[in-house]
């Protein structure tokens, strides 16, 4: 084993613990964990595994094996974002109904209190 | 007389308007006593909600600013709920006139269209805009004739009256900023007849559009894609 994979390895393996204690103890649920555990067994993988990194990226025509694991890391990057950003989208959602609801139903009930019709 | 037995509903939309929404209020139920009007203060920081309140007003008051279309929305949900048979959706700063409800009522009565705009621009009236707010309204107003298939000129216009489906289907679906142009093609989506009158604005009291030229850029791009992912979805 190289000294940089020793390193990789060690790193992406603390990641990965630190993100099973973040689900452990209810910082990160569990439907928005999914992608970081796969990014986390995904460079676990290549880092253990030099020769398949170099296969694959012989295969797509990479001349740089290492410029694979930019490659990947962005792109992962990038999903993750994504993924975010939809997750955001649909709280957002979620907050102006609630809003609305709550503003509504704070209507209704000083109405009420006040013992005149809705 | 059909038009006294119409539930009518009059929304107004109001972020720190206490300066202007005091005679919006009384202005419109001098003329209408019999219709509801409903403020929605949308997380106002000043006396809004006491204001509009003394002025006869119903208020609901949302604890965040959701912008227009969230605020609006409410009042839809409001109108939904209580059963009424018309919205009509007014600005509070005095820029659309009492006098001109009945006019964009009207077909509603009738039954001749499901929404109603109240337009600057369909005949010659004496409102005045600055050339890039013309343009950039008849850039969205091709667009919106494009997609939407019916020649529609103000598309921006937030004095709109919609009848009882109208009004159920924007209480579950409206868009929370920049609402207006990208409503009028759900509703013709769902095949609502839309219909154009024309009616005579005042030039702003007080405030200013929530269309400022910083984000006039954003909000020509917004509301474009908002037209086309409505219109493809």
């Amino acid at each position: 084993m190289e000294k940089v994979q020793i390193w990789t390895t060690g790193l992406s393996l603390a990641l990965l613990i630190f993100v099973l204690q973040l689900i452990r103890k209810r910082y990160l649920r569990e439907q928005y964990s999914l992608l970081w555990l796969l990014f986390c067994v995904i460079i676990i993988v290549f880092s253990l595994n030099t020769k398949l990194l170099n296969w694959t990226a012989a295969q797509l025509g990479i001349f740089y094996a290492p410029s694979l694991l930019f490659l990947v890391g962005i792109a992962l990057c990038l999903l993750l974002i994504l993924h975010l950003t939809v997750v955001v989208s649909r709280l957002m959602e979620r907050t102006v109904r609630l809003t609305q609801e709550l503003a509504l139903m704070r209507h209704d009930l000083e109405k009420s209190e006040k013992g005149t019709d809705l | 007389m059909l038009s006294a037995s119409l539930k009518v509903c009059i929304i107004i939309p109001a972020y720190n308007e206490e300066k202007s929404i005091f005679h919006v209020i009384r202005n419109i139920l001098r003329l209408h006593p019999d219709f509801t009007v409903l403020v929605i203060n949308d997380g106002s920081s000043d006396r809004t909600e006491m204001v509009a309140k003394s002025a006869g007003a119903d208020v609901v008051t949302l604890s965040q600013n959701l912008g227009i279309g969230g605020a609006v929305q409410t009042g839809y949900r409001y109108a939904a709920a209580r059963d009424f048979d018309v919205a009509v959706q007014v600005d509070a700063d005095g820029q659309h006139k009492p006098e001109e409800l009945d006019k964009i009522l009207e077909p509603i009565r009738q039954d001749k269209a499901d929404m109603v705009i109240g337009s600057r621009f369909v005949e010659q009236t004496s409102y005045q805009s600055s050339a890039g707010r013309r343009t950039g309204i008849l850039i969205l107003s091709s667009l919106v004739t494009l997609f939407a298939r019916q020649p529609l000129k103000d598309v921006t216009s937030g004095f709109r009256a919609i009848n009882r489906r109208v009004i159920r289907m924007f209480a579950e679906d409206y868009s929370t900023d920049y609402p207006e142009v990208d409503s009028l093609i759900m509703v013709k989506k769902k095949h609502f007849r839309i219909q154009e009158i024309a009616v005579e604005m005042e030039q702003r009291q007080s405030g200013s559009s929530s269309i400022t030229s910083f984000k006039s850029v954003y909000y020509m791009v917004k509301v474009t894609l908002s037209i086309m992912m409505k219109s493809f979805r």
